[in-house]
């Protein structure tokens, strides 16, 4: 008895995270022959595998794919969705969707795969859903910070001996400079945060003119000793590879997400769709796990688990899709008023 | 109708100036309407507005903004005028020892992507580079001897990217001059010295400052010195302001477009007054009916200190960077010169890059475009420079026109061929053909440039003695102009060719999922932080455009030497 039980929860659960999409949905993707991705994720880390898993998965559906920045990605479909010449499917980006205000450029949609996921990984209005998700924090080089030296908190990045030896990125967007801003001022509170934010300002930190990784790699070579707003997962890859580098866990870290749209008016709607359900499905969560990424899905973990807060240990403050549209300007203008 | 019998020249000038007028005024029509305008959030415009200009003008900090342009622009123009033009006469008119250093300088730095020169030279000056490495090594300090990320750095950075395209160009001026008067000089009792400066600049001057011009435009439109060198100095000039508003969520095109009608006008501005300047080009001539033989100088003992000269810069330009490249291609992550950094050498980027699936379709859908786009541009700045070089009908509209998208910063043009080619009813957008049309678009000016000064030095006697002995206008263009003007061609081909090959905004904005090229795999490499790999990839890439370059170049030596018949 408690074994069938087990069984028909196990089945249960089993139906809730992995729902198989609809054959008919299949068949007309099928149909549809391919299915145009714009991506702004690395090629060959994760779109290719990814690309590689579905094909696998749905012989005779080809994936096309392109790479770009999120403001490129949402430049070239406004102006597709204004000439009427939509090329794209389904597009990806932490910022992508915002930057696509007009309902004519998105299509709404619910994926199956996601029923039993929290809310704030997935829209109301299904426009969005998360892919991926993004933790921020400090880190620094081994060699150049001694043990007791090593900052804890945030105040101890005010020390004067760190001034013009933090490194952070040029990126003007949640992952950057303005979600630091947000993440100061959410938790210190508006007058002590800005207090804070202009005690940084004086440490006079330096603008690297390149992606997170790139401000990670400057603290390995050993230019700078330290640097915030990299992702832990990108720290963590390169200690296993000998780079003398450790994540910090400045709490709270931000947290942000990677997500995935389907193109208004796409060429291809039923095999957009079948692609959004096979990413977020476990088996597609599953392919950004084993290519380092922290997959959104609750129930898969990342390849190193400590990397999510429950199995690391650490608290995290998130920034919603919501916010980062509505007041990534506000942080802009204070970081711009402040570090430049 | 008579006026085109009498004069297939106005034939000529009105299709060529037709093809121009169709590439190069769409997008700048579409880069005014940006500036102007506000749009909704289809991006259909709903009103006419100047605050985008208003914006340009109270921004803070614009005017320190446009001093820094102002001198990084004038600052790189004379370093690269120095160093190019000097190592250009050296190698055309002297007979100083190891000229072929010099060329080998110019062919590997014109195959080298630009962003993988700036990372080199990065890490050369930079804080953990081996300059301040030694410095800190041999003083005891903790500091550095040079910081790079300073306007000083940011000129010599681009002092140095631009030295050995005022090598090529200057080159084929020096060796095109006539000796004559340099010989009578020299006869008078001139020392090198006098001669050089009465006679050789004098008569280099009209291509000198279309260089300094050229160099000028392209430093203040240029991008990635100023970010990668000047941003983390905070040194801030117009362009990374721009860039800037189209990162910013949500980006602020119309403040770039804005900006980019003040950089129409100055260039405008700029280029009538070169346009005055050129009008008594006539008395430059150079190359003549009679004896054209440039006779080096014999330099004497000064024959070995131009030999040093010739080798500082092929260590300074090229062997130091590509050294600091493989260094960097070596290493498993980035870090400073050392033993415990030739302990971890290893060949895993080289094998990483070589693995990597996909990146023989996108070299060959690179190289494609980029042949294609040269040779178009080729074709059409001929006529057009042989007109203008002419002061023939319409010669100075047909200038302006083809240098026109000197003034697009790469983002700008790309959004506007973007925009243009969409609304054109032709299968064009989504493929190879637009990233073809927006390199056309954008290296036009080069190939004017190389074509313009070419023709300058031609004189007229050649193609009147053609007319009086019976030949058309045709026969003239091919059997005379043509022929002389071979070595400009090839030379401005093969340029457009390599620097098409290293273009990062226009190809990753425009390229779809069927039509890839290689520097959208360069963009990846790059923002993923990739330096190792990317290194790797940049030396392959270097090796194969190098193989090419010099294909060419040996040719256009051996044409050339046939044509002038040596």
């Amino acid at each position: 008895m408690k074994l069938i039980l087990l069984a028909v929860l196990l089945l249960l659960t089993r139906a809730a995270w992995a729902a198989e999409p609809d054959p008919a949905m299949i068949e007309a993707a099928r149909k549809e022959g391919s299915v145009v991705w714009y991506s702004t994720l690395i090629i060959n880390q994760i779109v290719r595998p990814m690309v590689d898993a579905f094909e696998a998965k749905y012989p005779g559906i080809k994936v096309e794919y392109s790479r770009s920045s999120s403001s490129d990605v949402a430049l070239k479909i406004v102006n597709e969705a204004r000439a009427r010449r939509v090329q794209s499917d389904l597009f990806d980006g932490s910022n992508t969707v915002f930057l696509l205000r007009d309902p004519r450029l998105v299509t709404a949609y619910a994926p199956k795969a996601v029923g039993a996921w929290p809310a704030e990984l997935k829209s109301q209005d299904g426009t969005w859903t998360a892919l991926n998700i993004f933790y921020w924090t400090a880190a620094y080089n081994t060699n150049l910070v001694k043990p007791e030296d090593v900052p804890k908190t945030y105040d101890d990045l005010l020390d004067p001996k760190w001034n013009g030896k933090i490194a952070w990125t040029y990126d003007l967007t949640p992952g950057g400079p303005p979600g630091f801003v947000y993440n100061i001022l959410s938790t210190m509170g508006q007058e002590k945060g800005m207090a804070w934010l202009r005690g940084f300002a004086q440490q006079e930190p330096v603008t690297i003119p390149g992606a997170q990784r790139v401000v990670l790699d400057h603290v390995i070579s050993g230019e700078y000793p330290l640097c915030v707003m990299i992702l832990n997962y990108h720290a963590a890859i390169s200690m296993k590879a000998g780079a003398p580098v450790r994540w910090l866990k400045m709490e709270p870290l931000l947290q942000t997400m990677g997500l995935v749209s389907i193109t208004g008016n796409a060429p291809h709607p039923n095999a957009a769709r079948l692609m959004v359900e096979f990413m977020l499905s476990e088996e597609g969560q599953k392919v950004l796990a084993d290519n380092d990424y922290i997959p959104a899905h609750p129930g898969v973990p990342a390849r190193m688990p400590e990397l999510k807060p429950d199995a690391g240990g650490f608290k995290v403050n998130l920034v919603t899709p919501e916010m980062a549209r509505d007041q990534t300007a506000a942080w802009t203008a204070i970081y711009k008023d402040l570090f430049r | 109708m008579n006026i085109a019998a009498a004069d297939p020249r106005v034939i000529i000038a009105v299709v060529v100036g037709g093809v121009l007028v169709a590439l190069m005024v769409p997008p700048l029509w579409m880069l005014l309407q940006d500036s102007v305008t506000t749009t909704d959030a289809f991006g259909d415009v709903t009103g006419l507005t100047l605050q985008h200009f208003h914006k340009l003008v109270i921004e803070k900090r614009a005017l320190t903004s446009l001093v820094n342009s102002l001198v990084f622009a004038a600052g790189s123009t004379v370093l690269s005028l120095l160093t190019g033009g000097a190592l250009a006469w050296l190698v055309e008119r002297t007979n100083a020892p190891l000229k072929v250093l010099a060329y080998l300088v110019a062919i590997i730095s014109m195959g080298t992507p630009y962003v993988l020169h700036v990372i080199a030279w990065l890490f050369l000056l930079g804080k953990i580079g081996p300059l301040n490495d030694l410095w800190r090594q041999v003083t005891g300090e903790t500091g550095v001897l040079f910081n790079v990320n300073s306007m000083a750095g940011m000129i010599l950075i681009e002092g140095f990217l631009w030295s050995p395209l005022v090598f090529l160009l200057l080159g084929s001026t020096f060796r095109a001059a006539n000796a004559d008067m340099e010989e009578a000089a020299r006869m008078s009792g001139a020392s090198v010295f006098d001669t050089l400066r009465r006679i050789s600049l004098p008569l280099a001057m009209p291509s000198l400052l279309a260089l300094a011009l050229f160099v000028f435009i392209r430093a203040i439109g240029g991008f990635e010195v100023p970010a990668l060198v000047g941003m983390p100095g905070r040194i801030y000039v117009l362009t990374t302001d721009v860039y800037e508003s189209t990162v910013t969520v949500p980006p602020d095109l119309g403040h770039a477009a804005a900006f980019s009608v003040v950089m129409v006008v100055i260039v405008a501005v700029l280029l009538a007054f070169y346009g005055r300047l050129s009008k008594n080009a006539e008395r430059y001539h150079s190359i003549t009916g009679k004896g054209y033989r440039p006779r080096p100088f014999d330099l004497g003992r000064g024959r070995w200190i131009a030999g040093a000269l010739i080798v500082l810069n092929f260590v300074v330009v090229l062997l130091l960077p590509l050294l600091t490249l493989a260094w960097m291609s070596l290493l498993p992550f980035l870090r400073s010169i050392s033993i415990a950094g030739f302990a971890s050498l290893t060949l895993k980027n080289y094998r990483a890059v070589l693995t990597a699936p996909g990146y023989i379709g996108l070299a060959v859908n690179s190289l494609i475009v980029a042949a294609g786009a040269a040779t178009a541009i080729m074709a059409i700045t001929s006529l057009a420079g042989w007109i203008a070089g002419r002061n023939g009908p319409g010669g100075r509209i047909l200038d302006q026109l083809a240098t026109l998208s000197l003034v697009f910063p790469g983002i700008c043009l790309g959004v506007a061929v973007m925009e243009v080619w969409l609304r054109i009813p032709l299968p064009v957008y989504g493929t190879l053909w637009i990233i073809g049309i927006a390199y056309v678009i954008r290296y036009m000016p080069f190939g004017m440039r190389y074509i313009y000064s070419g023709v300058l030095q031609l004189h007229r006697e050649l193609e009147e003695a053609a007319g009086v002995a019976g030949a058309g206008t045709m026969t003239t263009l091919r059997r005379v102009v043509a022929p002389l003007l071979t070595p400009a061609l090839v030379a401005g081909w093969l340029f457009i060719f390599l620097i098409a090959n290293k273009e990062l905004a226009i190809a990753v904005l425009l390229a779809s999922p069927r039509s890839q090229v290689i520097a959208v795999a360069i963009f990846d490499q790059w923002v993923n932080g990739q330096g190792g790999e990317l290194a790797a990839f940049g030396l392959i890439w270097t090796v194969l455009m190098t193989i090419i370059a010099t294909v060419f170049f040996v040719f256009t030596r051996r044409g050339g030497v046939d044509v002038h018949g040596n």
